[in-house]
C-alpha cells in the first residue's frame, strides 16, 4: 500500500497532468490576470503617486482575483467528473486530498504569478534599488501559501454546495485578511529594503500558513463527509 | 465470526429530519452475490455509500475487516481528459503499484485494451463503465459493491460484467442494487428486498 505522501503525489501528479491537457481555465487566468496588470498601469498613468507605495496593494489585489478564480479548480474539477468518491475510496485518508490539491494549488497560484508579478513589475515601473528581491520572493512565496490553503480548505467546504462560485469569494475574503494583511506589509518591507519590518509580517504570514496547512490534518474527514 | 463477513447490524441513517435508513440488518459471507431491490427512494444507494465508507451512518453497527472495497456506481466517476490507461494507471497506484500482466489482463477483460489511448471523454457511456468496472477491480477488493451496474451497458458490456460478476466469485462478497433484476438471472444471487428503510422478507434467490 503506497504512503500517505506517494499518494499524495499520485493525486498531484494527476492533477497537473489534467490541468495542463485543458489550458483553457489557466489561460483564461493569466489572460484576467494580464489585464489587471494593463488596466492598472493604465490608471495609475492618469494619477500622480508614487508607484513603489502602490506596487504591493496593486501586487495582492491582482494576485487575490487570479487565485479566486484559480483555486476554486481544486476539488470542483473532481466533483465536475463525479470522480470524487473513487477517489476518496482510493486515498483512504481524506486529509491526502487535502495535501495533494494544496500543492496543486499552490503549483498554479505561482506559475500564475510568474508571469503577471514581472509584468506589473514592469509596467508600474517599480524603484528597485533598495528592494530585497529575496525577501520580495519570500512574501510572495509565503504569501501564496496561505491564499493556497486556505482557498483549498474552503475549496473542499462549498465544492459541493449550491451556489458555490459565489460563496467561495465571500468567504474567502474575511479569512484572507491576515494573510493580505501581512503578505501586502511584507512586500512593502522588501521593496524598501528594511529587513526589521520584512521579518516580522514574514513570521506573522508563515504562521498563518502553518496553521492552515495543520488544521484541515484534523477536519478534512468531516469536511468531506457526503 | 469470520473476518471476511459482511455484517450489518440495525443499521440508520438520518438526512436532514428523514429517516432514509430505519433498521437494516443482514449478513454476506464470502462468494456470495447479494442483490438489494426495492422503490425508488428506499434507500438502497444510502445503504451502498454507508457499505463503502462514503457516507457515515446514523446508527447501527457495520462489521467489516475483510480489506479492501471495490465501488462501481452508477455514473462512471472517471477523469474525461486522461486517457483509459491514466486513468486505470492512477487508481492502480493508488491501490499499490499493479503490475503491467494485472493492467493488461482487466482491460482485455472489459474489452478495452485496444482503446487504451484514447481519452475517456471520447469513449461511449457504456465504454466509460467499463472502465469504471475494471477501476474498481484494480482494487483487488474483497468486497465489491455495484450500483445500478447495468445501466447504460449494451448487449456485449452486460455480457462482460456477468463474466466479471462469475470471476469474482470465489474471492469477494459482491453486493449489488438494481431495478432490474432479470439481469442477475443465472447468476446465483441472492436477493433482500429493501422498502421504506427496512429489510423486508420475502426477498428471492437464484441458482
Amino acid at each position: 500500500m503506497p504512503s500517505f505522501w506517494r499518494k499524495a503525489w499520485l493525486i498531484y501528479r494527476k492533477d497537473l497532468t489534467d490541468e495542463f491537457r485543458t489550458t483553457d481555465h489557466l489561460l483564461s487566468t493569466v489572460v484576467f490576470g494580464i489585464m489587471l496588470v494593463f488596466v492598472t498601469s493604465f490608471a495609475l498613468q492618469l494619477v500622480d503617486v508614487s508607484t513603489n507605495d502602490v506596487f504591493p496593494a496593486v501586487l495582492w489585489v491582482s494576485i487575490f482575483f487570479m487565485a479566486v478564480l484559480a483555486l476554486q479548480r481544486s476539488f470542483a474539477k473532481e466533483v465536475d467528473s463525479g470522480a470524487l468518491d473513487a477517489l476518496l475510496l482510493a486515498a483512504g485518508d481524506r486529509s491526502i486530498l487535502f495535501y495533494a490539491k494544496f500543492l496543486f494549488s499552490l503549483t498554479v497560484l505561482l506559475l500564475l504569478e510568474a508571469v503577471v508579478v514581472p509584468l506589473l513589475w514592469v509596467f508600474i515601473s517599480v524603484a528597485w534599488r533598495k528592494a530585497d528581491v529575496l525577501f520580495l520572493l519570500a512574501a510572495i512565496f509565503f504569501g501564496s501559501w496561505g491564499l493556497a490553503a486556505v482557498g483549498t480548505l474552503l475549496n473542499a467546504i462549498t465544492v459541493q454546495l449550491a451556489g458555490a462560485r459565489l460563496l467561495f469569494p465571500i468567504l474567502a475574503f474575511p479569512l484572507l485578511i491576515p494573510v493580505l494583511i501581512g503578505a501586502i506589509l511584507c512586500t512593502q518591507g522588501a521593496l524598501a529594503g528594511d529587513r526589521q519590518s520584512v521579518l516580522g509580517w514574514l513570521y506573522l504570514l508563515m504562521i498563518f500558513d502553518l496553521l492552515f496547512t495543520v488544521i484541515p490534518l484534523l477536519l478534512f474527514d468531516y469536511i468531506l463527509e457526503g | 465470526m469470520a473476518k471476511d463477513v459482511l455484517t450489518v447490524k440495525h443499521l440508520k441513517k438520518e438526512l436532514g429530519h428523514k429517516q432514509v435508513l430505519k433498521d437494516v440488518s443482514f449478513q454476506a459471507e464470502p462468494g456470495e452475490l447479494v442483490v438489494i431491490t426495492g422503490p425508488n427512494g428506499a434507500g438502497k444507494t444510502t445503504l451502498l455509500r454507508i457499505l463503502a465508507g462514503l457516507t457515515p451512518k446514523s446508527g447501527g453497527e457495520v462489521l467489516w475487516k475483510g480489506g479492501r472495497i471495490g465501488y462501481v456506481a452508477h455514473q462512471p466517476m472517471l477523469y474525461p481528459n486522461l486517457s483509459v490507461q491514466e486513468n486505470l494507471a492512477f487508481f492502480g497506484e493508488m491501490y499499490g503499484a499493479p503490475s503491467q500482466g494485472r493492467f493488461q489482463e482487466l482491460l482485455e477483460l472489459v474489452g478495452l485494451w485496444f482503446y487504451r489511448l484514447e481519452k475517456a471523454a471520447n469513449l461511449s457511456r457504456g465504454m466509460q463503465q467499463r472502465l469504471a468496472i475494471a477501476r474498481a477491480l484494480m482494487a483487488e477488493p474483497a468486497l465489491l459493491l455495484y450500483d445500478e451496474p447495468f445501466t447504460s451497458l449494451d448487449a456485449g458490456g452486460r455480457e462482460v460484467l456477468r463474466e466479471v460478476i462469475t470471476a469474482c466469485r470465489e474471492v469477494t462478497i459482491q453486493l449489488a442494487i438494481t431495478h432490474e433484476l432479470q439481469n442477475f438471472a443465472g447468476l446465483g444471487y441472492r436477493e433482500l428486498r429493501l422498502e421504506d428503510g427496512r429489510i423486508v422478507e420475502g426477498g428471492g434467490s437464484s441458482a
